[in-house]
C-alpha cells in the first residue's frame, strides 16, 4: 500500500514574503505557515507520498534526507490532525 | 435603477426606505448590484442543511452544494438568499421585521450588502481607515472593544481625514490595494466620549452609542485611501506604543478581521490574496492606546513614522 497526502479541497493559501497563512473553509480556522511548511502545502495540490514531499524539501533547502524526512513527516502529522491534510492508501 | 446598487421591491415604502439607507453609504462598486426586496406574510422553513457560519444576530449559509449564500436574520422575519454567481439579492421581510429598521438594517442588511458587495470583487473589512496630515493612509483593524471607533473621532478632532471607523471594503487597484470606506458616522460608546471630551453627536443604537460625521469633529471624510499603514490597536496600560508586525502575523490578523474570508469558495481566495496583497503594501504594527494618546496629537505619527 502507497500513502500519499493532499490538501483538504476547502484549503486555501496565500504567500507572503516565502511564508504564508492557510485558511481551511470548511472548519473555518487558519494557521500561519512557515516557508517551508508553504513548499509542503503547495506541493500537497495533488496526492504526494512522503518520499515526494521529502524530496520537495531537500531540492530546496541544505538539509539531509533524514532531517528532511523528520521535518515532513511532523508536518503531515499536524495536518492531518487539523484536518486540513488528507491521507489516501493505494495499492 | 441608481447606479451602483439598485433596489426593488413590492413594498414601494420600504424599498425607497432600502434605497435612502444605501445611497446614504455612498458605495459604488464596479459591477451594478441590485437588492430585491419582498414583503412575505410568514418566512417557511428553506429546508437548508449547511453549517451556519454565525455572526451576531445572523446566520449564514453557504458553499455547496447550493453554490449561493443565504441570510437568516435571528432576532425576527427576515431572511436573504444571492444565487450562485448573481448580483442580486433576494430579501424577504415579514412585517415584525420592519417594526425595529435600524436593527434590521444593522444586523442584518449590512451583511447582506456585505455579501453581496463580494460579487463585485469589494472584500469587507473590520477597520477604520483614515488619511493623516502627511497624506499617509492607515488601516486600523480590530474588533469592537479594540478602540477603533475611539481612535477614528480623536484623528478627526486633529483633523485628520477619516473614512469609516468599523465597515472598509478592500478593492484591487492596479497592483496595489485600496480601502474603500463605507460613509458612516463614527459611533462612540459614553466611555468614547467622555475620553474626547466630545458634546453634541446624535443618539443611536437605542440610545446605547452617540454617533458623529468627521465632519462634526473637525475632520474630513475620505472615501477611499491606499493604506501603507496597517494598525492593530487595543487599549492598554498608561503608555501608548506601537511594535512592527512581522508580514504573516499582519495576514493572520487581517484574516481574523475578515469574518468573511471562509464564506464562498470560489470568493475565499480572491478575498485571502487581497488580504495577503495589504499586508505586502502596508508596514504593520501593534498599537497599545493609552490615555496620552489623547493629550499629544502628533503621538501616533511619531510612533509609526
Amino acid at each position: 500500500m502507497t500513502r500519499r497526502y493532499r490538501r483538504h479541497p476547502e484549503l486555501r493559501l496565500t504567500a507572503l514574503e516565502g511564508e504564508g497563512v492557510a485558511l481551511h473553509l470548511g472548519t473555518r480556522r487558519y494557521y500561519t505557515v512557515s516557508e517551508s511548511g508553504l513548499d509542503l502545502l503547495e506541493a500537497l495540490e495533488r496526492p504526494r507520498s512522503l518520499e515526494e514531499l521529502v524530496a520537495v524539501l531537500t531540492s530546496k533547502y541544505q538539509v539531509t534526507v533524514a532531517v528532511a524526512a523528520d521535518t515532513t513527516r511532523a508536518f503531515l502529522d499536524r495536518g492531518v490532525q487539523a484536518g486540513v491534510l488528507l491521507v489516501e492508501e493505494r495499492p | 435603477m441608481r447606479p451602483g446598487i439598485g433596489v426593488t421591491g413590492d413594498d414601494a415604502e420600504v424599498a425607497r426606505w432600502v434605497g435612502a439607507w444605501i445611497d446614504a453609504m455612498r458605495l459604488e462598486p464596479p459591477a451594478p448590484l441590485s437588492i430585491d426586496v419582498r414583503i412575505v406574510p410568514a418566512l417557511g422553513d428553506d429546508g437548508d442543511a449547511r453549517t451556519p457560519f454565525l455572526q451576531p444576530a445572523v446566520e449564514i449559509r453557504s458553499g455547496p452544494p447550493d453554490g449561493d449564500v443565504r441570510v437568516r436574520w435571528l432576532p425576527g422575519p427576515a431572511r436573504a438568499r444571492i444565487a450562485g454567481g448573481a448580483l442580486t439579492a433576494v430579501v424577504e421581510l415579514g412585517a415584525a421585521a420592519l417594526a425595529d429598521r435600524e436593527a434590521l438594517a444593522q444586523t442584518f442588511l449590512s451583511v447582506v450588502l456585505i455579501l453581496l458587495l463580494r460579487r463585485a470583487g469589494w472584500h469587507h473589512v473590520h477597520a477604520a481607515l483614515a488619511r493623516d496630515p502627511r497624506g499617509r493612509d492607515w488601516l486600523i483593524a480590530g474588533n469592537a472593544q479594540s478602540g477603533k471607533s475611539t481612535t477614528a473621532a480623536l484623528l478627526a478632532t486633529w483633523g485628520w481625514a477619516v473614512g469609516c471607523d468599523d465597515a472598509a471594503f478592500l478593492v484591487r487597484r492596479d497592483a496595489g490595494v485600496e480601502a474603500v470606506a463605507q460613509r458612516a458616522p463614527v459611533a462612540l460608546r459614553p466611555a468614547g466620549r467622555a475620553l474626547l471630551g466630545l458634546d453634541g453627536g446624535t443618539a443611536a443604537r437605542g440610545g446605547r452609542k452617540t454617533v458623529f460625521f468627521p465632519e462634526d469633529l473637525g475632520g474630513t471624510w475620505a472615501p477611499r485611501v491606499e493604506p501603507h499603514i496597517v494598525v492593530f490597536p487595543r487599549i492598554e496600560g498608561d503608555r501608548t506604543s506601537a511594535a512592527p508586525v512581522p508580514a504573516r502575523e499582519a495576514l493572520a490578523e487581517l484574516v481574523r478581521w475578515s469574518a468573511w474570508v471562509v464564506l464562498e469558495p470560489d470568493l475565499a481566495q480572491e478575498h485571502l490574496d487581497l488580504l495577503g496583497a495589504l499586508a505586502r503594501q502596508a508596514r504593520c504594527y501593534r498599537v497599545a492606546l493609552a490615555p496620552d494618546v489623547f493629550r499629544h496629537r502628533d503621538l501616533l505619527m511619531e510612533l509609526v513614522p
